[in-house]
């Protein structure tokens, strides 16, 4: 303790890190009636932070060239220690992260988070939900598997659909005009440098934005659960006589970390393979189409929407619509109530499309 | 009135784009067709059926496809079935097996040293009487069946022939299974399925002697591999249960975590204002 | 007081839990990360070179599969992979046409194991092997 206080001093004579340990962390201070729901953003930092770590460590033993990708994954299942709890973390990981991040959304959603003053951090939210979908899709095609190669075919096909420009897009989008060696270059430099780095800005964004405006306070058990917000001027909204960041709710941060580990190392390790079908570990074969490809269970939904239209333009121009509205939601959604039960016609439609994304996903699986 | 005509012209622009003819559709059809099948897939009767038969067969499963066995030019439509191009056409009884013997060397050795061989031209089977011409599939004991073997002669031979080689075959099909578990959980099963392949291939071809005896003996030889491979699964099984055990620690590690953040943030809410 | 006594035992037990962690994802990290060290010592096979007469072709177990040793009829050695590169099977030698025939589906290749015709992908892998005093040793 002696050499902490010691070390602690010289910082502080220097850079006064008491003073910050006191406005970011013990003098942080969160609504009292905060839940566990906030906890969230921290799980999905602590994914991000080990899909980067695992993903670094698969990037030594991985090889970039549609020749060799599968083999190099085949590699360090088998002949490299421990190889095969790497790529599983990351695999897995990637899953998790969609899972959580859609749970992030929608306590959001419900707890009218996205509502003034706080539709930068929606869009930056909604900015960084396209990315990880992106990265998810061009992770995807890394191994060289048969199930890479044809539901990258399939993904990519989709923009051939946008009048005058759609099968040039999709041809940028590959490459070459077949998915191909071109389309494993500049994925895996999208997958490897470019989106990791896009992320990584616009989780900055996000906790600025977050920080910036102060922390929302749940609409639940209050008598007043609208917004308070003036829309004057700039005012940071603080929580007086609230609870400490530190140690109070960081302790709960990590509680709720502790759990998403216990669940995702129960995956690792008893089910890794539930993403996983049997295309998955045979190697591409740019001339043999296997029987039924699949998206992932997070595109699902797309798919099938694509599968009900006939016209594949109508499905596309149906799920840009969607997201527009989702992305502009807080202005399209300007009352100033924020909890659930406090807003039918909010409630009624959040309700209806998630049944509908559910439901669509699952009649996607069985189509 | 300026802005009704501007909505109306945009109106018509949206409606011509989603009349539009799907794009790029054809981007992820499979490649062409060979001028065989285009050709015989429209005939009727005896010269259309085999293109349905062999599209079943393990044959097509590999890209073996007509000109394979009967060459000829599977690109040349005009020049498909001109025996300058090595075209063979329907073999005659008699150059059956030599015909399938071009490929299945091993098996056609076998046949010729056997009864079945030696009756070629007089009564004898020939390789599709068991197997089939177009519609061959993957050769497993159900081939020795009464029905098709008493066509010729009583089924009490094949009978012991089969009961011979019953307990190898299946030892091979639950390799086969279990080795297909572990290629879905990544796995390399490449060593595993090649040593099983040759091990199947040289018992099966074994069948064609039609020689209960050699049959018999050679079946320990064939076990004796058979077991070697069952050794490495084993071995995979064994690594595979020590994760899980190293996984369940784990998890419970997390948990106990879990519990002990809960329980000190509760030692911090009696403090809290 | 009760609650600082408390506070104290569960941080040790949750330093003490860090500290195991650290270790459990630091040993599979460092391992991964570690050179991997080739399996040379593994059987190497010695054959006297007074049994390949030039033509002839001795198969012998070799790190857990077939292979073969050829003598050339110019009185070179070779030594290959006795493993069919299309589906498995073990090749045999022709002694008359002086190749490989691959008995399941007629791969044929040539003794310095280069395919010749038939299904066969890849030719045959070449095995290392030094010959010294009338002895050849594989691997």
């Amino acid at each position: 303790m002696g050499l902490f206080k010691i070390i602690l001093d010289w910082l502080d004579r220097r850079i006064g890190v008491r003073e910050i340990v006191a406005k970011e962390l013990t003098g942080y201070l969160l609504p009292r009636n905060i839940n566990v729901w906030y906890s969230m953003g921290s799980i999905l930092l602590f994914i991000f932070g080990l899909q980067v770590v695992t993903g670094i460590l698969l990037l030594i033993h991985y090889v970039p060239d549609a020749d060799k990708a599968f083999k190099s994954v085949t590699f360090i299942m088998n002949d490299v220690p421990f190889g095969w709890l790497i790529r599983m973390c990351h695999a897995v990981g990637s899953n998790m992260m969609v899972l959580i991040l859609l749970f992030h959304m929608l306590s959001v959603l419900f707890m009218g988070s996205y509502k003034k003053p706080r539709e930068l951090n929606w869009l930056s939210g909604f900015i960084l939900f396209n990315l990880i979908m992106g990265i998810s899709l061009t992770g995807y095609l890394l191994p060289w598997s048969q199930l890479s190669f044809w539901a990258t075919s399939v993904a990519t096909n989709s923009a051939g659909s946008i009048p005058v420009v759609g099968p040039f897009l999709v041809e940028f989008l590959r490459g070459s005009k077949l998915v191909g060696p071109a389309t494993l270059g500049r994925f895996f430099a999208l997958h490897v440098a470019v989106l990791p780095l896009a992320i990584a800005g616009l989780i900055g964004a996000h906790l600025f934005f977050l920080k910036r405006t102060g922390i929302s306070t749940p609409p639940f058990g209050l008598k007043e659960s609208g917004n308070q917000w003036q829309g004057d001027i700039y005012r940071y909204e603080d929580h007086p006589g609230g609870i400490p960041f530190f140690p109070n709710y960081a302790l709960q941060d990590a509680t709720s970390i502790a759990l998403y580990l216990a669940f995702f190392l129960a995956v690792v390790f008893f089910d890794p393979y539930l993403f996983f079908t049997r295309e998955s570990f045979v190697a591409a074969n740019p001339f043999q189409t296997p029987a039924h490809i699949k998206p992932e269970w997070y595109f699902l939904a797309n798919y099938q929407t694509l599968k009900i239209f006939p016209n594949e333009l109508i499905g596309l121009s149906l799920q840009g619509a969607a997201m527009t509205f989702l992305a502009l939601l807080p202005f399209i959604d300007r009352g100033s109530e924020r909890h659930p039960l406090k807003r039918p016609l909010f409630m009624a439609a959040a309700m209806g499309g998630i049944i509908l994304w559910i439901g669509l996903s699952i009649w996607g699986h069985y189509s | 009135m300026r802005q009704l005509n501007v909505t109306i012209k945009l109106a018509w622009i949206l409606a011509a784009l989603f009349m539009m003819p799907q794009a790029a559709a054809a981007a992820t059809a499979g490649p062409v067709e060979i001028v065989c099948i285009q050709c015989h897939a429209k005939l009727p009767g005896k010269y259309g059926e085999p293109v349905k038969l062999w599209q079943g067969s393990i044959h097509a499963e590999n890209g073996i496809a007509c000109n394979s066995c009967h060459g000829g030019d599977p690109k040349d439509a005009a020049n498909a079935m001109s025996p300058a191009r090595g075209f063979l056409g329907v073999p005659k009884e008699g150059a059956i097996p030599a015909f399938c013997g071009r490929c299945h060397v091993g098996v056609l050795k076998d046949y010729l040293t056997s009864l079945h061989g030696k009756a070629l031209g007089r009564g004898g089977p020939t390789c599709v009487t068991c197997h089939g011409n177009h519609n061959v599939v993957k050769a497993s004991l159900d081939l020795i069946n009464e029905k098709s073997c008493s066509r010729c002669h009583s089924f009490k031979q094949a009978e012991k022939i089969k009961a011979a080689m019953h307990e190898t075959e299946k030892m091979i099909l639950t390799i086969e299974t279990r080795t297909a578990g572990f290629k879905q959980q990544g796995i390399d099963t490449d060593r595993l399925e090649k040593g099983l392949f040759a091990v199947r291939n040289s018992f099966h071809s074994l069948f064609h002697t039609v020689d209960t005896v050699k049959v018999g003996a050679e079946s320990a030889r064939i076990q004796a591999e058979l077991k070697k491979l069952e050794n490495t699964l084993n071995g995979i099984d064994e690594q595979l249960r020590k994760r899980k055990l190293i996984g369940a620690g784990a998890v419970a590690a997390a948990l106990l975590a879990a519990l002990l953040f809960y329980l000190l943030r509760k030692t911090f809410e009696r403090t809290e204002p | 007081m009760v609650n600082d006594d408390r506070r104290k035992f569960l941080a040790i037990c949750l330093g003490g839990l860090t500290a195991s962690a650290v270790v459990a994802v630091g040993y599979p990290v460092y391992r991964y990360l570690a050179p991997l060290q080739k399996e040379n010592a593994a059987g190497k096979v010695v054959i006297p070179e007074q049994e390949l007469p030039a033509g002839g072709a001795k198969f012998f177990e070799y790190a857990g599969s077939t292979a073969v040793m050829v003598r050339k009829q110019g009185g070179d050695l070779v030594a290959l992979s006795a493993v069919c590169t299309h589906l498995g099977c073990i090749v045999q030698w022709e002694k008359e046409k002086q190749d490989f025939l691959c008995p399941c589906h007629a791969g044929r290749f040539t003794p310095e194991g280069t395919v010749i015709s038939g299904p066969p992908p890849k030719p045959l892998a070449k095995l290392p092997f030094v010959v010294a005093n009338g002895v050849i040793t594989v691997g």
